[in-house]
């Protein structure tokens, strides 16, 4: 077990965001958060990743570092794409020869041309700085990492990239991940599990595991597996009858 | 390096612009003297010569010399003064809340006021000088810390938070790059405050500098001496503003120009 929320519970200005919420996530896990949009997917991973404390409950972790990647990019514009990337590092204490010699390796493994590497934010295009993201998260070789609905700016061929990119650096380097997402297809393919958040009041609905590991899985088979949970399972149904609103 | 020599190239390349913008208001002079005559408005050239012959003089580094000096160390009072107040200012909203009134107050009551106050406190000379320009200077680069500081990125520093950035840091790394664009404007401003009420506390209180000299022209009804002293003013701030301060801000706002398309590139 790397990371535990246990009864969760949070309100902004007393409004119930989260309710009695309690998730365990073990190593090597990927685990899909799933929900419409506005029940409360990020505030549950922002309080996963420590950003603030819950009102009630507590978060028990079981490891030394963590990283997120967001649903924006989040790069520091006056820094370049290597600089970025190196954040992490620098926040531990890691000399710069170092750090540009990882963000060099991990441009490689995200598939960024190394010419990138000295750009700014300002010229990259959408997917690449989110590559960029996605690098700076890996540069920390983090155990836990921590996904905010990462993909959802990209058109598909790029989505499927990134997806396929999350699922093969998750095998190698072996970290657990929380996937907020919004697309069940996204959640189907790179998750051993998604975890379904109701429409109102804060709390899980429920959970459905994936047959197969993420990466083994056929296309076909993912594309039926959430077709058939999107129409014929009652669990999934109110996620996408508000599907307009995402 | 080679490539800070190339933007430095680049930034004094773009200085004929500005070169372009001076001489069509020294032509628009030069069309008021030749209206009003030498009396009202003296040829620019007539005073660059008078200029020229005050450079000539022993006294003239001294005087300039004093002037600057008051007018920068008022300038650097006020603008880290300013900043560090505006700065721990911004994290509060209280704190603005309870200051921004206070500011309004110090900002509407007229340099000229000042100067009479600080001359009853400090007495005729440089003390008097430097204490009008820290507080008619010091609200201007206050307020721009307190904008930079409101307006920064809470997505980045909740993303810095999340790779387990300290306080320090995250002020470091997210809030004092985007303060930069803030503090700039606001420094350009606080430095022209600096000279101009500089030069009208010295030709109130008698201390000498560029401002006393302004009061011997003005005695001796020497036109050509008082607007070759304005030329020296004004040269100064522009030294000093286009010569240090935009290189700076040049440098630390690279980003921001890597944005631009070739073409729109200053
Ligand atoms: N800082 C905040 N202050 C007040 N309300 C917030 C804040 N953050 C989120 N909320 C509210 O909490 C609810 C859940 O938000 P969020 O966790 O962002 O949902 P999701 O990520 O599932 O779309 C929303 O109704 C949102 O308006
Ligand atoms: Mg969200």
């Amino acid at each position: 077990m790397k990371l535990a929320l246990e009864r969760v519970g949070h309100a902004f200005l007393g409004r119930t965001v989260l309710d009695d919420v309690s998730l365990a996530l073990d190593a090597h896990e990927t685990v899909a958060i799933v929900g419409p949009s506005g029940c409360g997917k990020t505030t549950l991973l922002a309080i996963a990743a420590g950003l603030f404390d819950p009102l009630s409950g507590r978060v028990r972790r079981a490891y030394a570092r963590h990283a997120a990647v967001f649903q924006e990019p989040r790069l520091l514009p006056w820094r370049t794409a290597r600089e970025n990337i190196g954040y992490g590092l620098e926040v531990r204490g890691v000399r710069r020869r170092e750090r540009h010699a990882i963000a060099g390796r991990l441009a490689e493994a995200v598939a960024l041309a190394p010419e990138d590497l000295d750009k700014f934010p300002v010229e990259l295009s959408g997917g690449m700085r989110q590559r960029v993201a996605f690098a700076r998260a890996l540069a920390i070789d983090p155990e836990v990492v921590f996904f905010d609905e990462p993909f959802t700016a990209l058109d598909v061929g790029l989505r499927r990239a990134l997806q396929d990119l999350v699922i093969g650096s998750a095998r190698e380097r072996g970290y657990a991940a929380l996937f907020v997402t919004h697309d069940l297809l996204e959640a189907v393919r790179v998750a051993h599990r998604v975890i379904v958040m109701a429409h109102r009041g804060g709390r899980l609905a429920g959970m459905r595991a994936v047959a197969e590991v993420p990466g083994a899985r056929d296309e076909r088979t993912i594309w039926q597996t959430a077709e058939a949970w999107r129409t014929g399972d009652p669990l999934f149904a109110h996620v996408f009858d508000v599907e307009g609103r995402a | 390096m080679v490539r800070a020599l190339g933007r430095l190239g680049r930034y004094a390349w773009s200085g004929w612009a500005g070169l372009t913008g001076l001489c069509c208001l020294a032509a628009a002079w030069q069309a008021g003297h030749e209206a009003y005559g030498s009396f009202i408005l003296p040829a620019p050239l007539d005073t660059a010569r008078a200029l020229a012959a005050l450079a000539a003089s022993p006294d003239f580094l001294r005087t300039a010399a004093e002037t600057t000096g008051r007018a920068l160390a008022g300038f650097a009072l006020a603008a880290l003064g300013g900043s560090l107040i505006g700065v721990l200012a911004g994290y509060s909203y209280a704190a603005i809340r309870a200051v921004k009134p206070i500011l309004t107050v110090i900002l509407g009551v007229p340099p000229i006021a000042w100067i009479v106050l600080a001359l009853i406190w400090f007495g005729s000379g440089g003390g008097t000088a430097i204490a009008t320009v820290l507080i008619a200077a010091l609200p201007i680069a206050f307020a721009g810390a307190v904008e930079g500081v409101a307006t920064r990125d809470r997505s980045l520093e909740a993303m810095a938070r999340a790779f387990g950035a300290g306080p320090l840091r995250r002020f470091r790394s997210v809030v004092l790059p985007h303060l930069v664009s803030h503090l700039f404007p606001a420094w350009t401003t606080t430095l022209g405050t600096a000279f101009k009420v500089a030069v009208m506390a010295e030709l109130l209180s008698n201390a000498g500098g560029i401002g006393g000299a302004l009061a011997v022209a003005r005695a001796n009804l020497d036109v050509a001496d008082a607007m070759a002293w304005v030329v020296l003013v004004v040269g100064l701030l522009l030294a000093f503003e286009y010569g240090v301060l935009h290189p700076v801000r040049e440098e630390l706002e690279r980003w921001r120009a890597a944005g631009v398309p070739w073409g729109v590139k200053r």
